[in-house]
């Protein structure tokens, strides 16, 4: 229960970490890059594959990040660094909480629900980051037959109605595009972070990081399906189809007979999606536990405290997200591979610290 | 406070002790003029056999005034001596006489006690079409001689402990030594003898001592009123309890996909026992969500219907004055009454309450408008998938209302993030060491092979890891 073992592991980079990819980020990449959708979102994971090695690599030291970082910085500047990663993953969670709010209102009713429709994930991030991270585990376990039937459900019946032919021809953008959509969807890239809390409760195993790489890249190569279909079935109207996975499979011919069947695939998606929106607080709260001890009352109340600002934050940027969005994938796109790949620079080639 | 050794005086403090009418005292004298007396209880203790095996033969007795001497003259195979007199009241409650003479530096307790059972029969909660019908009876000892029956095997341990201050319940904790982990038999005796209560009525009382999380909605003991399937679960790895008084026998640690098992499973070719468990999991599944997502569509996404189908509803629920959660809910809280009112009925009664409930009811119900059929369909349906699995009930129709509440105020988004919750609980749960939701989550995949798919017997060749069984080969 303390460890998450090197299967589990995997499981959240195969499975649970694409998730995150299927929302508002391909039509994004489609806004940038076209066609060639698919070459941008390929940089995007490899950038981020590389830091996710290099994560793993430190997660072999087998000492928690707080043990690792005040070993390099002092226990004053281990505290710093913990919490500027704990902003970090709040503002990485901004992102994908949002646009799973929007994917639950025009998704999940008929109507416009109020704006208070969303509030329960608050209360579910909330019950999740109360609980000790290394639980999650367990979770990656089992989520992981979801993420895999709502993937092959979804392409199943979707793929019949995609034109492949609409990838072509290769490169027709240009490479000043493709740079483009890496660049304006590295905002969905912040895998790498979400791992550094659980350094020290991560199960040893030989090769695991490049493992670990390995499955994150499978991964990947499931989201590059999705947006190759989405490509297909929507061709030069994608970039305004928002929520891709859930609209990808509409034009299956068992609709008309069925109903929605597609929903069903959909749902156990967002299942998966709900663990990992609340995942980024789950670790920042886990940073700030490390950092200035975890003690039930002080659990308690970094909980509470992120999760009400999360909460005041998705009702206040209600009606400026597309604001949010620019900033997050325009301004502040460069932030995302660089305060990861810094701090584990930190870890594996830091000085050790005179006190440490 | 120890025997005296005189007769009178003796009787008297056993009866100071037990200041109860029904608690007699019978004097005879010997063929050699020595004076006995036998203290007993009234309605436990078998007066008949009493006078078979202890009375006549001393009626005859013509020998030495010694314990040993008198202990010989019996014809009882049950006969022990007891110095303390506080003993041998609770002896004399438990249904066993106590014999005193003068002289006597022991009191003799004669196992005749009065046994009042039902016979054995075939479990109502249980039943199987293939494989053996016994079922459990309310006697400790019956219920043990039961398992003693299928597991000839002296590595079976039968641990008899006291439990309850006033009601001093027998509880059998059965075990396979060298099987069984020692840390989980030593961590249940632990827990037994520290349980402080008065009076242990029925097993389900020792689930709330015995589990980790007592507060919690999840399933957290096994129970089973079939010998075959207790036998087999200790023979896995498990320990079981019986508990005198309840035909309910307990195992643990609980695995949640051993209610999805049957008995039946393992005498059927495994495609339809595998068919069988799966079919049993999405009833319960349909059972707590068909409600909750009927209501949830109708409410907030139309779209989940089909055409057709949404024509049919829209055409059943145009004149129903309630909403459609508040009508739902009325529809369950009356299937929740029938239900409750039919268990409790004598069976006559009952089957008239089901004609009245089923038909008058539910029609009358629906030609005036109240409620709408596919409201009535819908609880039906969930209502049966319910019963599928039997011994999940007290959990499943919770959930079904949990997800009702939440799919009428939130819709179908409320449904998944309850769905996260209860997952995250179920994961998180463990007892003696072993996660309730094993062999999904932590995924064990030769664990796989008898859990929703069943391999043939062959291929179950070692006990499931999950257990922690130092005895790890089952087929050699």
């Amino acid at each position: 229960m303390k460890t998450v073992s090197a299967r589990q592991l995997c499981f959240f980079l195969a499975f649970i970490a694409p998730v995150g990819k299927l929302i508002l980020m391909p039509s994004q990449i489609v806004f940038d890059a076209k066609q060639d959708l698919l070459f941008s979102a390929a940089l995007s994971y490899l950038l981020q594959s590389v830091i996710v090695f290099l994560v793993l690599l430190a997660a072999k030291k087998d000492k928690t990040l707080f043990a690792l970082l005040r070993e390099r910085l002092g226990t004053v500047g281990a505290r710093v660094a913990l919490s500027l990663l704990a902003l970090f993953l709040f503002l990485a969670a901004l992102l994908p909480m949002l646009e799973q709010k929007l994917l639950v209102q025009s998704v999940f009713y008929d109507t416009l629900p109020s704006i208070l429709a969303f509030a329960p994930f608050f209360l579910f991030s909330a019950y999740l980051c109360f609980h000790p991270i290394a639980h999650l585990g367990r979770m990656w376990d089992i989520l992981m037959p979801f993420s895999a039937v709502g993937f092959a459900g979804l392409i199943a019946l979707s793929a019949g109605a995609a034109d492949f032919g609409a990838l072509l021809p290769v490169g027709a953008s240009g490479m000043g595009a493709i740079a483009r959509g890496t660049l304006h969807s590295l905002s969905w890239f912040f895998d790498s972070a979400l791992l550094l809390p659980l350094l020290g409760r991560i199960e040893q195993t030989k090769r695991l990081p490049l493992k670990g790489t390995l499955c994150y890249l499978a991964g990947g190569g499931a989201v590059l399906l999705v947006l190759a279909v989405f490509y297909g079935v929507f061709s030069d109207i994608a970039l305004r189809q928002l929520f891709a996975f859930s609209r990808i499979s509409k034009y299956f011919p068992g609709v008309a007979v069925l109903g929605r069947i597609d929903y069903f695939f959909i749902f156990a998606l967002t299942l998966v999606m709900a663990f990992y929106c609340a995942m980024p607080l789950h670790a920042g709260v886990e940073c700030l536990k490390q950092a200035f001890g975890d003690t039930p009352v002080r659990a308690g109340g970094y909980t509470l405290a992120v999760n009400g600002v999360m909460f005041t934050l998705s009702v206040l940027l209600n009606y400026h997200f597309l604001r949010t969005q620019t900033f997050m994938t325009h301004t502040a796109a460069w932030i995302f591979p660089l305060f990861p790949a810094l701090l584990v620079f930190v870890l594996l080639i830091g000085r050790k610290h005179e006190k440490a | 406070m120890n025997i005296t050794g005189k007769r009178d005086q003796d009787a008297g403090a056993i009866k100071e002790i037990l200041p109860a009418e029904d608690i007699l005292t019978f004097d005879f004298r010997a063929a050699g003029g020595m004076d006995f007396t036998i203290v007993f209880t009234d309605p436990i203790t078998d007066k008949e056999l009493l006078g078979v095996l202890v009375v006549r033969p001393l009626l005859h007795y013509e020998g030495a005034a010694t314990v040993e001497a008198v202990k010989e003259r019996l014809t009882s195979p049950e006969v022990r001596t007891e110095r303390d007199l506080d003993k041998l009241a609770e002896e004399v409650l438990a249904g066993n006489p106590v014999l005193l003479f003068d002289g006597a530096d022991e009191g003799i307790i004669v196992g005749t006690k009065k046994i009042f059972f039902r016979a054995i029969a075939e479990p109502s909660t249980d039943v199987a079409v293939k494989g053996p019908r016994e079922g459990f009876i309310e006697d400790v000892k019956i219920n043990t001689s039961l398992v003693r029956r299928r597991l000839k095997s002296p590595e079976l341990k039968i641990e008899f402990l006291k439990v309850g201050r006033r009601s001093a319940t027998f509880v059998a904790m059965c075990y396979l030594e060298g099987t069984t982990p020692s840390a989980t038999v030593e961590e249940v005796r632990s827990r037994l003898e520290r349980i402080d209560i008065d009076v242990i009525p029925d097993s389900s009382y020792l689930t709330h001592f015995l589990v980790h999380k007592p507060y919690s909605l999840i399933k957290q003991i096994g129970t089973t009123e079939k010998p075959d399937i207790f036998c087999a679960k200790i023979a896995e790895g498990k320990l079981g309890l019986i508990v005198d008084g309840s035909p309910i026998a307990l195992t643990l640690p609980y695995l949640a996909v051993e209610d999805l098992q049957s008995s039946e499973d393992y005498f059927v070719p495994q495609a339809r026992a595998s068919l069988t468990r799966i079919l049993r999991l999405l009833a319960m599944v349909t059972a707590i969500y068909l409600p909750a997502f009927y209501i949830a569509a109708q409410l907030f996404k139309l779209q989940l219907f089909p055409i057709k189908l949404l024509l049919t509803i829209s055409g059943s629920i145009q004149n129903i004055p309630l909403s459609p959660s508040l009508e739902m809910l009325l529809v369950l809280f009356v299937l929740e009454i029938l239900n409750e009112a039919s268990i409790r009925m004598p069976k006559y009664v009952g089957m008239a309450l089901s004609v009245v409930g089923a038909l008058v009811l539910g029609e009358t119900a629906v030609n005036a408008g109240f409620v709408s059929t596919p409201a009535i369909i819908i609880i039906a349906f969930s209502g049966i998938g319910l019963y599928a699995v039997p011994n999940l009930i007290e959990v499943t129709s919770v959930l079904r209302l949990i997800m009702l509440l939440v799919a009428g105020s939130v819709g179908t988004y409320g449904i998944i993030l309850v769905t996260a919750v209860l997952l995250y609980l179920l994961v998180t749960t463990e007892n003696y060491g072993v996660p309730v939701l094993a062999p999904f989550s932590p995924l064990r995949r030769r664990d796989l092979k008898d859990s929703l798919i069943k391999f043939n017997l062959t291929a179950l060749d070692r006990r499931p890891k999950t257990l922690k069984s130092p005895n790890k080969r089952r087929l050699s």
